[in-house]
Parts: C-alpha cells; sequence; structure tokens
C-alpha cells in the first residue's frame, strides 16, 4: 500500500534535495497532504468491467500466491438494492431522480439471465415482506443486521464500504468496515487435507478453503448461517447454503470482479450467480467510505496510507449497541 | 576436568595449551547451544516470525491480581508484578464498584472489543499474521482486528479515542517493543473489574521463549487511574492440534440472531406446506 512519489526525482532537477532534506519531519506531512489532494474522486461506473479468467502475469508472493493485497472497493453501488444497484429502495423516495432502467448499472444476479433470484414461492413472499417492512421494521427480523452491525457476510460485505485485503502463507484475509474474514488457501490438489469446520457450526462469515487457479482465487463456503441480507431490498439465503466464489484479478493489478455462486435447495429453484465488480482504492482521494485511508506519520519519503480501526457495533450507540445490551448475551460465561 | 589435568605429568605450558583447548571447546559448544536454540525459532526477513494461533493458559483474565478461587473465578497467583495494581485512591473506588457488578458491567458480557492489553490474555485462542510492515492480530471476536505497525511510523497525532488504541512496534533485537495509545474509557482489564481510562499508555515486550512459547510483558500506566506504572507478564502458547483454527465470535449478535435469515416458525418446512409445490 505504500504509495512511492518518486520525490527525489521531482526535485533534484530544481536543485531543492538539500532544501528538502532539511525540512523538519512536519512539512513531509504537509507535502503529503498536498500530494494526495490531487488524487481523482472514486466515482461510481454504470457498467460492469469484465475481467476474464486465465493466467496471472503479476506479481506473487513468497509462497506462489499472486500478491492482491490492499484497499478495495465495489464500483456500482452499495447494497441499497440488490437487482437494480443504481436504483432506489422500493418505496423510498430515491436520493436523485431516476431515468430509465436501461441508464443504470445492471443487476448484480448474472445467472439466471433475467437478473432475479430464482426464489421459491414462499421465499419470494417472505422477500416481499421484508422489502415492504423494511422502512419501518414493527418486528425484530424487518431490521436489516447490518444496520445492527452484524457481520456483512460473504457477498455484502463486498458492496458495502471500502475494504482491505492482506495476504499471509496459506492465507487471505478480508478486513471489512463491519467485521473479517479469513480463508484458507492451500495447492486445489491439497484442499481435502484443510476439512471445513463440522457443518453444525454455521457463521456470519462461513467457513473458507480456498485455491489459486491462474488469476482466479477459488473459494468454498460452507458453514453459512446465512443470517445477512443481500439487500435493503430483502432478499437472503437460508442455512442449507453453499457458496462457490471466484475472486478473478485483472492483470492491470487495479481491478477484479467477485463472482458467487449460491447453492441451497430449501430457498432457490436452482443455483444462481451474483458478480460485483471493484477496484483499487488507494489513488483515489479518501471519500469516507470507499476509501477511508490516513496519511501515516513518518520521516520517510514516500506516502504512506493506512486504515485506523474500524468497530462499528461498540460505537453505534443508537442502533447495535442499544439493541444488545442485556438479554441473552448477560447469560454468557 | 581437573582430573584429566593433574593426573598427567605435563608442563605448564602443555597444561595450558590443554586448558585452552578444553575451554575453547566448552565455549564453543555453549555457544553453538545457542546459536541452534536462537535458530529454532521461526523468522520472516530475520525478525522472530510471531505469526501463528496463541493462547494464554493463565487464569489472568479472571483477575490480574492474586486471588482465591470464588464462584465465578479460579484461583491465581496473578500476573501483576509485586502482586498489586497501584490504584490513586478514588479510582480504587471505581474498581470496587466495578468488581461488584461485574456480573453486569464487564463489556466482556456484550461480546466488544476486549482493548489492549485484555484480548492477549482472554482465554480464548487469537492468530497472528505478520509482513515486514505490520503484525495483524485477529481475535475470535472478528470485528476486533489490531494492526501493530512496524514500518517506522509514528502514532497519528491526533488524540484518538480506540477500543484498541494505536499500536507502533520497533524490534530490540529479537523483542517486539509495542507502544499502545489513543485508548477510550470504555475496556476493562480483566472480568473482576480492573480498569483503566484514555488516557492509558501500555508498552509492550513480546518475545520467544522458545519456538511455541511467547512471553508477553506488559507496562501499563494512567496518570487517571494509576500511581505508577505497573507491569504484567503472560506466558502464550501456540495451539498445534491438527487442522486448529479461529471460530469467529460475534456474539453481540446472539439477542437478535435468532430473527435471522427468518424466525423458525416461518423456516421452509413450515412455510413449504403452507404453498403450491415447488416447480424444480
Amino acid at each position: 500500500m505504500n504509495i512511492q512519489r518518486n520525490i527525489l526525482t521531482k526535485y533534484l532537477s530544481g536543485g531543492l534535495l538539500g532544501l528538502l532534506i532539511a525540512l523538519p519531519a512536519v512539512s513531509s506531512t504537509q507535502e503529503f497532504t498536498a500530494e494526495r489532494e490531487k488524487y481523482p474522486k472514486f466515482e461510481r461506473e454504470k457498467t460492469v468491467y469484465k475481467v476474464a479468467p486465465g493466467k496471472w502475469k503479476g506479481a506473487r508472493l513468497e509462497d506462489g500466491q499472486p500478491d492482491v493485497q490492499g484497499q478495495w472497493s465495489n464500483t456500482i453501488s452499495n447494497h441499497t438494492n440488490f437487482t437494480d444497484p443504481q436504483g432506489a429502495t422500493p418505496g423510498e423516495k430515491p436520493r436523485t431522480p431516476l431515468g430509465p432502467r436501461s441508464e443504470r448499472a445492471p443487476s448484480r444476479v448474472i445467472d439466471p439471465v433475467d437478473g432475479q433470484i430464482p426464489f421459491q414461492p414462499w421465499a419470494r413472499a417472505l422477500q416481499q415482506e421484508y422489502l415492504k417492512n423494511f422502512s419501518d421494521p414493527i418486528k425484530p427480523e424487518y431490521v436489516e443486521p447490518l444496520a445492527r452491525c452484524a457481520p456483512g457476510g460473504p457477498s455484502k460485505s463486498f458492496m458495502w464500504h471500502g475494504y482491505e485485503i492482506r495476504q499471509y502463507p496459506g492465507y487471505v484475509l478480508f478486513l471489512f468496515d463491519s467485521g473479517s474474514r479469513l480463508i484458507q488457501v492451500s495447492d486445489k490438489k491439497n484442499l481435502e487435507k484443510k476439512p471445513h469446520l463440522n457443518q453444525k457450526i454455521k457463521l456470519w462469515n462461513g467457513d473458507s478453503r480456498g485455491y489459486w487457479e491462474g488469476n482466479t482465487l477459488v473459494v468454498e463456503v460452507k458453514n453459512n448461517n446465512s443470517k445477512s441480507r443481500f439487500g435493503r431490498t430483502g432478499e437472503f439465503s437460508g442455512t442449507e447454503t453453499s457458496i462457490q466464489e471466484r475472486f478473478i484479478f485483472d492483470n492491470n493489478g487495479e481491478r477484479y470482479s467477485y463472482q458467487a455462486t449460491y447453492t441451497d435447495p430449501t430457498v432457490f429453484t436452482r443455483p444462481w450467480t451474483l458478480e460485483i465488480p471493484a477496484r483499487r482504492v488507494e489513488k483515489f482521494a479518501e471519500d469516507g467510505w470507499n476509501n477511508q485511508l490516513a496519511i501515516a506519520q513518518h520521516d520517510g519519503k514516500e506516502l504512506i496510507l493506512e486504515a485506523y480501526e474500524q468497530i462499528c457495533t461498540e460505537n453505534n450507540g443508537g442502533f447495535g449497541g442499544g439493541a444488545v445490551i442485556g438479554g441473552a448475551s448477560a447469560a454468557i460465561h | 576436568m581437573n582430573t584429566l589435568v593433574y593426573k598427567q605429568p605435563i608442563s605448564e605450558r602443555q597444561r595450558g595449551v590443554g586448558f585452552s583447548l578444553l575451554l575453547g571447546f566448552l565455549l564453543s559448544s555453549l555457544i553453538a547451544t545457542n546459536v541452534g536454540a536462537a535458530e529454532k525459532i521461526p523468522r520472516l526477513k530475520g525478525k522472530p516470525d510471531f505469526s501463528g494461533i496463541w493462547q494464554t493458559t493463565s487464569a489472568a483474565d479472571y483477575d490480574l491480581e492474586p486471588h482465591s478461587p470464588r464462584i465465578d473465578a479460579p484461583p491465581g497467583p496473578g500476573v501483576v508484578e509485586g502482586g498489586e495494581i497501584p490504584y490513586l485512591p478514588q479510582a480504587l473506588a471505581q474498581r470496587k464498584k466495578n468488581f461488584e457488578n461485574r456480573h453486569t458491567a464487564d463489556p466482556r458480557l456484550k461480546g466488544w472489543t476486549l482493548g489492549v492489553p485484555r484480548g492477549i490474555y482472554y482465554p480464548e485462542p487469537f492468530q497472528i499474521f505478520q509482513r515486514a510492515r505490520d503484525i495483524t492480530i485477529l481475535h475470535q471476536f472478528g470485528h476486533s482486528v489490531r494492526t501493530i505497525h512496524t514500518n517506522n511510523t509514528r502514532h497519528p497525532e491526533d488524540p484518538n479515542d480506540w477500543w484498541l488504541g494505536d499500536s507502533r512496534g520497533k524490534w530490540d533485537g529479537d523483542t517486539l517493543v509495542v507502544d499502545v495509545k489513543h485508548f477510550n474509557d470504555e475496556t476493562w482489564l480483566d472480568r473482576s473489574g480492573n480498569y483503566h481510562s484514555d488516557a492509558l499508555h501500555v508498552v509492550e515486550r513480546w518475545k520467544f521463549l522458545d519456538a511455541n512459547t511467547l512471553e508477553y510483558k506488559a507496562t501499563i500506566s494512567d496518570k487517571k487511574v494509576f500511581s505508577r506504572p505497573w507491569d504484567i507478564r503472560v506466558i502464550l502458547h501456540r495451539h498445534r492440534e491438527k487442522n486448529f483454527q479461529l471460530v469467529e465470535d460475534y456474539r453481540y449478535t446472539l439477542d437478535y440472531d435468532q430473527y435471522y435469515p427468518y424466525p423458525a416458525e416461518r423456516a421452509p418446512a413450515a412455510s413449504q406446506q403452507a404453498t403450491a409445490p415447488v416447480k424444480k
């Protein structure tokens, strides 16, 4: 995440190098700030940037994994509306007037081609009920769990704030605005040596095992509690859900496509697939959403950006904090 | 050694040479043993590599100070150097109040971020991930992720108010020394009600005792609560069970998780009975 400013080259020709070295540390910070102010705003895109599976030609880590570390964010929208990502939540007034559907980004559902989740009838009816009651929740199940700082789960986490990927031998670690997720990575042939947790254990972020295939990180997610919703439009999955994810990284190092196939015969009539496009945010302006990075204090000559602590429920007094005091938690050991 | 030297009628010079050789041999084996031990700890770019899943076996989280058994805590010899936390008089009154209210007031009961140093000796596993630029501490409370920056950066200048503080580490030989400040006053130090204010300042010292054991020391200062800095020391053991892994623990969601993805009475089996057969 260190961004080289190549400041030496920049000032050598002007004969200012000596002056620069003599400057106190505070000037460095001002320089970094000035440099960063030139970064463009991270703009939402109306089309989905496509990345094809193939070879990885970029940098690798010592254990052979493609090096995709850094700060990322989705390019389309947050979870306001799952199948019409740049539309408003039905029943709520859009912030700006909406034009025709064709002028907005397509549905996140790429299979089936109609862009809709193939819900069984009872599940479709329940989704519609959730949607209808979201803005004025009169029952606990009508409150969107992310509003209570619950983890976003395997897919929703990628359509919320910007997030960080850190990699280590055998691991890919995601740090989200609401929680974290660890993927155990091995060679495809060694996957069975790292069995999933017992299926009695159900987790907000599931239990993830993955392997790299060229530019693609393929992940099997099991042990899903499926308690997170896909959007404020109420779409959900079930407790028998298994997910196959494909993180397809562009060799330009700037983009990737997240695709996830959901299978759950108790909720859907057939497996279906969603896609969320993402790009790096380090070289975009700090905007409190996609890029929440701060300038690190140091005496060196390179701009270093760092993420501060992201903790939701403890800081969310009116929502999650108030909702969880007492009750079941008081009985915990 | 003496037997060998004095049984043989040898000259002073020969005796000297023999003694020197023997001493040299002993010294070199001693050095070799030490080097061997040092080489056995895992390293990353020359520095000790703390990567792994760790956990204390101490009773520190029940009460940092020495304590007899009680209904909610096993006995413990304490991990505070000198045995007693040096509270200021007024702060001691608050600590006693916390103890009385510990069954409801301990932030741990809400599944909230435990803070520093408590997260380290809380009796659950945590995982360390290490790169040259930083060390990441991931707790089972999966929203509590701490970064120790080891890239020669300083604390931010602005006074911040964080649950885990701001951690900047430097290597002192094979010991990682971490300066942590910019805390809030919301976390406790243990489940007996030992506490701190937002003036908390922690200096940690992490080092290997052997490849599977870490020594963790922390010097705790807080001019609003304690009369002087005080030290704790715990041992952390590496989890070596086959396929051992962290299991995320977002227990702060337990009060409402029964309502998702739908309440039990609306589970598919019940719902499907009430609807037409589903087309496959």
